[in-house]
Parts: structure tokens; C-alpha cells; sequence
């Protein structure tokens, strides 16, 4: 049991090092890759605080609206108010926090397909209103101040503790009584309030976490690219890429959503550079194949994998028949 | 001393009355059966007492609290508890797992989960389901189920628990078994308001009985009494179910 526990915590460990130090030792001679890995940061706290909302059941299509909050509150306050970036930021993270209760408080009774409309419609609904609002810049976008002075390394340190932050938090969610409400709500809304469950404080509960960690990803976004357009920031395609990593990886768990995002942007990347023309056709087929033949994503295959290593000194008699 | 009091409770669907002027009183420490022919509204009645529904007029009140308006949760931890007719186990959790969202959240007791999942094992060994804890849902029979959802519902340690056709499907020996195991809960001092076809686990089990008919109480009494009360008789042949004794 402690050798596992160390193996694990040696690995960790290992990991933690490795996404600290490789991308900042391999931007002396490839800045590119930095920025690559920056990109795949971005993409992963999407996909995990898309996750974190998706365990009480609520597929949102929403994300872009909480990510491109995020870039607008921050980009607007620091151009406009003068504000820092850090306060901007903050305040990104905020606006996002104080969308998502009220959008979640108006979905309450939708479920499903419903509430997947619902959302996509809130999102679109910023995104035209961006789009016509001078204030706001307009079609045309806004350019934002860079995030400490626009040193990529240090950039690169600041997503990445937001997202250890948040693979934190999402850790800790599985495994307190969190854990016990969300996945009771996501089976059976009923059944969970008539067991106690205040269904509605963790419903909006977990639009706010996931929609605080969206928002502030996107006043970074905005701070680090120096640029932002409705069209990019509302963008469906970071609702829709906010979902597909964590199907692709493993639902409702914290590595499944981190794994499937740096899988998926690190082999786009690696088609298009080998591939190049029609790389997307291929990205497609492989993506369609893991969901229709993986169901539990990249995770259920390695659960399965792990069951079938035998696990000597197993903790407490399961007794449960063998191979039931 | 009544623990459930229902005052002239209506509730109807688009036109259709499902509970009609409904009056009822179960008092602290009995047994109490709600029967009637399919549709007579036993499980809106339910439903109204848990607080999934509202009802269009009338009142709830709870060991002497108005709850009409109390939502489901805060109903729960207040003591009430409930089965479902259709077992509705969460997916993509064990037996105990199940169980432990009642220990967790059930009552107003803040509980840490090594302390949850003691007692949450503690009933599933109760109700006979300690050899299955680590079993998923979907592996599990129908009798299993049945007390996979007495096992919740108890986990939420409530002070009334309504069962809803927890014998249906039963064999024999399996409805013996759970007649006894629902004496032995309210022995414990749980009170105890069910919805039975059963009739002779009704028979059984109920210090009192009321008989609905399309939403209305057209008996109440003993279960001698309403089971030669000649609406009672009138209401069953009507349904053609006049098979009150199997």
C-alpha cells in the first residue's frame, strides 16, 4: 500500500516537474512549442471546469459565454478603467461567476437536450451582442494589454497554476461528499432532494466553480493573444472543444478531461505538421472512433488495463466472487 | 398525536383531479395503508408529501409544522422519507454508495464519510443487502432493489417513511421477509404510511387503512371494516379487481 502510494507520488511529482520545466527550457531554442503548450493549458482548464459542471448532469454549451465574459470584463476594465491586469483578470473571473448562477438559476428545471439548447442560445446571445455594441469594439474586437509585459515563460506559469488550482479543486470534488451529491443529482434530481440533497445550491455551486475557472482562462486568453473578437472569443468551437475532451478522455473525472485535451491539441498538432493538407478529416475519424468504441474515454481504458494487473495485498476482503 | 396531517388536499392535472379534496391524519408510532384501485392517486398523494408536487389547494403539516411549501430536501431532513414505486437507484454508484448520500445529506447531522459509510453499511446489513456493497445497481434483482430503496430511504433516518409497492414483484417468502422488516423499522419507532396491492401484507402490516377512489377517501378504518364497506367492494368490482385477498 506505501509502495503504491510512493510510486504514485513519485510520478506526480515527476509529471508536476517535467510541465514546469520542459516548456520553459524548450522556449530557448523553439518558442513555438511554448506557445503550443500554453494553448494546450487553455484548452485543458476548459475542458476540466467543463467537467466539473457536467457531474451534476448539466451538458453546457455555454462555455464560450463564461470564456469570452472572462476576456471582455478583463480586457474592457484595463483599457477603459485603467485597472491592473491581475484586478482585470479578477474581475473577469467574477462577471463569469455572476453569469453563470443567474444562467443557472434560469435552467434550473431543463434537462438534457433542452438545457444543451438553452445555454448555446445564452452564449449566442452574447456573442451578437458583442458583435453590434460599439463599447464593446464591436465586430471589429478589441486590443488588450499583455499579461506581464508579454514574457511567455511567465505566462506560461501563470495558466499553469491556475490550472493546478483547479485540477485541485476538481480532485477534492471526487472525493467529499460533493462527489456523493453531484453524481446523485446527475442520476436522479428527484430521487437526490427527496435523500436531502439541496439540488439547486449544488447545481448553481457547480456552474460558478466551472464558470470561474472559464472566465478567468479567458481574461488570460485575451492578455496573452492581445487580441479579442466576438466571433473568436463566444466561439462555439470552445464550447464545443470544452466537451469533447473530457467525452474523449473520461467523463467526470479529473484526469480524463486533462489527458483528452492534452492528447487531442498535442495530436492535431502532431497531424498537421506530418499530415499537413486534410489533416482534419483524419483528426475526425480518430476522434469519432475513440468516442464510438472507448465509451468511457481514454480513462475506461486504463481503468480496464490496471484491473487486470493483479493487485497483491489489496486493502480489506471485497467479497465479491472473482470475475463477477 | 398526529405525525402527518394532510387538510383537504387537491392537486389535478390538466383538468384531470388526481387528489380531490384529500383529508388524512397518521398518528406518530402506526402503521398506516393507502389503497386503491390503479389511478386513485396514491402516488400523487405521495409525491405531494415528499414535496416533488404542489398542491392546487390544501395543506401539509408535519409533527404540527405547516410543510406545504418546504422543499423536498428540507422535508427530508425534517424526517420524512420515501420509497418509489419504480426504484430509481443512482447509476454509476455501489450499493453503498447509494446508501451513503442518505447518511451524508438526509438529515441535518453533518457527518464525515468514514462515518457515513459505517452506518450506510450498518442498514444495507439490516435490510439484508451487506453481502452486495460493493456491487453496481444494475447487477442487482428486484428484491434487491426493493431493499436498496428501503436501505436509502432509512439512511435519511426519517420519523415517517412512505413506502410506494415495496411487495410488488415479491415471491412469498420474499413480501414475508419484508413484512417483517418494515415491522421491525417501525419497531425501531418510525412511523410508517404505505401503498400496497399486497392485500394480505396490508392485512398484516396496518393498524389503519384508507381506501382512495379517483382522488377521494371513500373509506377509513380498520382493515375489516373498509374490506366489507360496500364503496370499498363497489370501487373494486367497478375496476374489475375484485381479487382483495391474494
Amino acid at each position: 500500500m506505501t509502495g503504491r502510494a510512493l510510486v504514485r507520488g513519485g510520478l506526480l511529482l515527476a509529471v508536476l516537474a517535467a510541465v514546469v520545466v520542459l516548456p520553459l527550457w524548450v522556449n530557448r531554442t523553439q518558442p513555438y512549442y511554448l506557445q503550443l503548450s500554453i494553448n494546450v493549458l487553455i484548452f485543458a482548464t476548459l475542458a476540466l471546469s467543463w467537467d466539473i459542471l457536467a457531474r451534476t448532469g448539466q451538458l453546457s454549451l455555454a462555455h464560450a459565454a463564461f470564456y469570452g465574459l472572462g476576456a471582455y470584463t478583463s480586457v474592457l476594465l484595463t483599457t477603459r478603467a485603467g485597472l491592473p491586469i491581475v484586478a482585470g483578470m479578477a474581475a473577469g473571473a467574477v462577471v463569469a461567476v455572476v453569469a453563470a448562477v443567474l444562467l443557472g438559476v434560469l435552467t434550473l428545471r431543463l434537462r438534457g437536450i433542452y438545457f444543451a439548447i438553452a445555454t448555446l442560445a445564452f452564449s449566442e446571445t452574447l456573442r451578437v451582442i458583442t458583435n453590434q455594441v460599439r463599447f464593446t469594439g464591436a465586430a471589429t474586437g478589441l486590443v488588450a494589454p499583455p499579461l506581464l509585459g508579454g514574457h511567455r515563460p511567465s505566462q506560461y506559469l501563470v495558466i499553469l497554476t491556475i490550472l493546478l488550482a483547479l485540477t485541485l479543486v476538481s480532485w477534492w470534488v471526487n472525493r467529499s461528499r460533493w462527489h456523493f451529491a453531484f453524481t446523485a443529482i446527475r442520476a436522479n434530481e428527484e430521487v437526490a432532494a427527496v435523500m436531502g440533497v439541496d439540488v439547486v445550491r449544488f447545481k448553481v455551486l457547480a456552474f460558478a466553480i466551472s464558470a470561474l475557472f472559464a472566465g478567468i482562462t479567458g481574461a488570460f486568453y485575451a492578455h496573452v493573444f492581445l487580441f479579442i473578437s466576438p466571433l473568436e472569443a463566444y466561439s462555439l468551437a470552445v464550447s464545443v472543444g470544452a466537451l469533447v475532451a473530457p467525452i474523449f478522455g473520461g467523463l467526470y473525472t479529473t484526469a480524463g478531461p486533462l489527458v483528452g485535451a492534452v492528447v487531442l491539441r498535442a495530436g492535431e498538432e502532431v497531424l498537421r505538421s506530418t499530415v499537413q493538407r486534410g489533416y482534419p478529416i483524419i483528426y475526425g475519424f480518430l476522434l469519432a472512433a475513440v468516442i464510438l468504441y472507448m465509451p468511457g474515454g481514454l480513462a475506461g481504458v486504463w481503468a480496464s488495463l490496471a484491473a487486470r494487473i493483479p493487485r497483491p495485498a489489496r486493502r480489506g476482503a471485497r467479497g465479491e466472487p472473482a470475475g463477477s | 398525536m398526529s405525525l402527518l396531517v394532510l387538510d383537504t388536499l387537491t392537486k389535478s392535472f390538466g383538468g384531470l383531479s388526481a387528489v380531490d379534496d384529500l383529508s388524512l391524519a397518521v398518528r406518530a408510532g402506526e402503521i398506516f395503508a393507502l389503497i386503491g384501485p390503479n389511478g386513485a392517486g396514491k402516488s400523487t398523494t405521495f409525491n405531494l408529501i415528499s414535496g416533488l408536487l404542489a398542491p392546487d389547494r390544501g395543506r401539509i403539516f408535519f409533527d404540527g409544522a405547516d410543510i406545504t411549501r418546504t422543499p423536498p430536501h428540507s422535508r427530508a431532513h425534517l424526517g420524512v422519507g420515501r420509497t418509489f414505486q419504480l426504484m430509481q437507484p443512482f447509476h454509476a454508484m455501489t450499493v453503498r454508495e447509494n446508501v451513503m448520500v442518505g447518511e451524508l445529506f438526509g438529515h441535518t447531522v453533518l457527518k464525515s464519510l468514514p462515518a457515513a459509510r459505517r452506518d450506510a453499511e450498518e442498514i444495507c446489513e439490516s435490510v439484508g443487502l451487506g453481502h452486495l456493497l460493493d456491487r453496481g445497481v444494475t447487477a442487482l434483482g428486484l428484491a434487491d432493489l426493493k431493499r436498496l430503496e428501503i436501505a436509502r430511504a432509512l439512511a435519511t433516518h426519517p420519523r415517517l417513511l412512505l413506502l410506494d409497492e415495496v411487495m410488488a414483484g415479491l415471491t412469498p417468502t420474499e413480501a414475508r421477509q419484508a413484512v417483517a422488516s418494515i415491522q421491525g423499522i417501525r419497531a425501531r419507532g418510525v412511523t410508517i404510511l404505505l401503498i400496497d396491492h399486497v392485500m394480505s401484507s396490508v392485512r398484516d402490516l396496518a393498524e389503519r387503512v384508507a381506501v382512495l377512489n379517483f382522488g377521494r377517501k371513500i373509506a377509513e378504518g380498520t382493515f375489516e371494516t373498509v374490506a366489507h364497506d360496500p364503496a370499498v367492494i363497489e370501487a373494486y368490482l367497478g375496476q374489475d379487481e375484485a381479487d382483495g385477498s391474494h
